[in-house]
């Protein structure tokens, strides 16, 4: 079943001459995981706010296309109705802690009381959201404590408690050290595998191939492709895209070894083809 | 981190008490005294806030704040005691200033209702958490949006306050005066509220959809993380605080016919 459905989605900022978004068109399927890369100012957070309805309810300016997220077409719901189902984490943690809650575990359950959950079920939710993101040791400490890895751990389980059927997550890791972003792909690769549609922009290629089913590139606001990891990161473009390959694709590519017809991309690849000379 | 919140955690009935109740508390204890005008009253209602204060073993928490209001009360008195207009009999004179007996019951009578009105108050403050007044007010059918507002105040000033503390330590390592007259601290100080205001406005927007993102403008009933206070005889309280203080006014408002 698709859960996402973007079709030739055009839009620009109201002070700005260029589109930040120029006739894109993906299809995502229920449970996929698919990693938004390029460079700065490409498009990607843009992307991610149209996704929810941020743009056009929040950001005005010009909008054109469709975007179908779970059945709903954001352009005719309200951020509220579509939020329960998708969630979206973005760039800056600092900005998404509400400031009302005066702990971790409070300031996770936010939004399921805003939707008016039971006490139970809260706690069934904020428990799971908290362990899974390896935060719930500091659920009694103030959120404005936390450090900036950890308030991004924070900032995702509040979306993830929610349990939306699609979570964007716009460079969910950038203040994460190795591990916590190990943690963070791990936590997505486990919800998706219960069904969840995970849309995430990031800038560390090893995860991305490692974890990503599909590969979205963006340049200048346009789609420049849209497929597997091992086919995106084989193209011989790369750089006219902004994009780097994973390390082990580029040595792959250096020594002139393709496994099958794609150079691989990642480690356990990599040794595979590397390893099968010896 | 600094807290803006006076909540003391204690075990004490005044702490079951939910703060709904402790509101209407409030109410009766500020009309009461002031409408039955009466010395007697001001005494009596003054006494019961603190011995409730005493129930809820914050009296020396309390007494901080009365100590800070100490300079306030003694000048209220001695302005009474030497200039109410009603001023008659002397009392005494210490090297020709006379102190009127007038002055002085009025003065007492206007410490009492303070003492009385700032009790109730603190009764309040020192054993509500703000989340539970908050909260109790939203399922009482208060705007959830300005409930946001109060609750995000307790946080997001300390945090403000700890964003001017790096700031000017930042400044004085790069050797700006911060320390020493007034004058430069305010030097040192104005160019601090660009960074921090801005940075605060800038952090709206973004707040506001994070806000959004998680629901927080759905339509439904919220719900709440945390139990109401269930304090069993809430109503019972209520009503006897809302008859206090009507019966005080029906009490005046007789005596006023007569
Ligand atoms: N609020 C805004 N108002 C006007 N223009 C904006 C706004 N946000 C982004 N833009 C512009 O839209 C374009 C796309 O920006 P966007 O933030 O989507 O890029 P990005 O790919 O997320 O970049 P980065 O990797 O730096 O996060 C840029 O040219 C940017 O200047
Ligand atoms: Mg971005």
């Amino acid at each position: 079943m698709k859960k996402v459905i973007v079709e030739n989605l055009k839009y620009r900022y109201p002070a700005m001459k260029q589109l930040a978004l120029d006739e894109i068109s993906f299809e995502v399927e229920e449970g996929e995981k698919i990693g938004v890369i390029g460079r700065n100012s490409s498009g990607k957070s843009t992307l991610c706010q149209a996704l929810v309805g941020l743009t056009p309810h929040f950001y005005k300016g010009t909008y054109g296309g469709r975007v179908i997220v779970d059945g709903l077409e954001i352009k005719h719901a309200t951020v509220s109705e579509a939020a329960l189902k998708v969630g979206i984490v973005f760039q800056n943690p600092f900005t998404q802690v509400t400031g009302a809650k005066l702990t971790v575990y409070e300031e996770v359950a936010f939004g399921l009381e805003n939707m008016g959950l039971s006490r139970a079920e809260m706690i069934e939710k904020v428990d799971r959201a908290l362990h899974l993101l390896n935060i719930y040791p500091f659920r009694n400490q103030n959120p404005f404590s936390l450090s900036g890895g950890q308030m991004q751990r924070m900032a995702i389980a509040g979306i993830i408690a929610m349990r939306p059927s699609i979570i964007v997550l716009d460079e969910p890791t950038s203040q994460l050290d190795p591990q916590g972003t190990e943690e963070v792909f791990s936590a997505m690769d486990e919800l998706s595998a219960e069904g969840m549609t995970v849309v995430i922009v990031e800038h560390k290629m090893e995860k991305v191939a490692q974890y990503c089913d599909k590969i979205l590139v963006m340049k200048d606001g346009k789609r420049a492709a849209f497929d597997t990891p091992a086919k995106v990161f084989s193209r011989d473009d790369l750089s006219e895209l902004g994009v780097c390959a994973p390390v082990y694709t580029n040595i792959c590519k250096a020594l002139g070894k393709k496994e099958g017809a794609y150079y691989p991309v990642t480690l356990a690849g990599a040794a595979r083809v590397l390893g099968a000379r010896r | 981190m600094k807290s803006l919140s006076l909540y003391v955690e204690r075990d004490s009935f005044i702490h079951r008490v939910d703060p709904i109740t402790k509101l209407f508390y409030i109410f009766a204890a500020i009309i009461v005294p002031f409408v039955m005008k009466d010395l007697t009253v001001s005494i009596v209602c003054a006494a019961v806030s603190l011995i409730l204060l005493a129930v809820g073993k914050v009296l020396r928490n309390a007494i901080t704040v009365f100590a800070c209001l100490f300079l306030i009360m003694i000048t209220i008195f001695l302005i009474q005691a030497l200039a109410n207009i009603n001023n008659a009999t002397v009392v005494f004179s210490i090297s020709g200033i006379h102190f009127y007996a007038e002055g002085m019951i009025n003065g007492v009578k206007i410490i009492m209702r303070m003492t009385d009105m700032v009790a109730a108050f603190l009764i309040l403050i020192l054993t509500t958490k703000p989340s539970d007044l908050v909260e109790d007010l939203i399922r009482a059918g208060f705007s959830p949006r300005i409930g946001y507002v109060i609750m995000s105040i307790f946080q997001i000033v300390p945090h403000m306050a700890g964003a001017i503390d790096v700031i000017t330590d930042a400044q004085r390592a790069r050797g700006v005066e911060t320390k020493g007259s007034l004058p430069v601290r305010i030097k040192a100080f104005l160019p601090l509220l660009g960074p921090v205001v801005l940075n605060s406005f800038m952090n709206t927007k973004e707040r506001a959809m994070a806000l959004e993102v998680r629901a927080f403008d759905a339509k439904n009933k919220k719900s709440f993380l945390n139990e109401a206070v269930n304090f069993r005889h809430a109503m019972a309280y209520r009503v006897l605080f809302v008859l206090l203080a009507v019966s005080a006014v029906a009490w005046r408002a007789g005596g006023v016919l007569l």
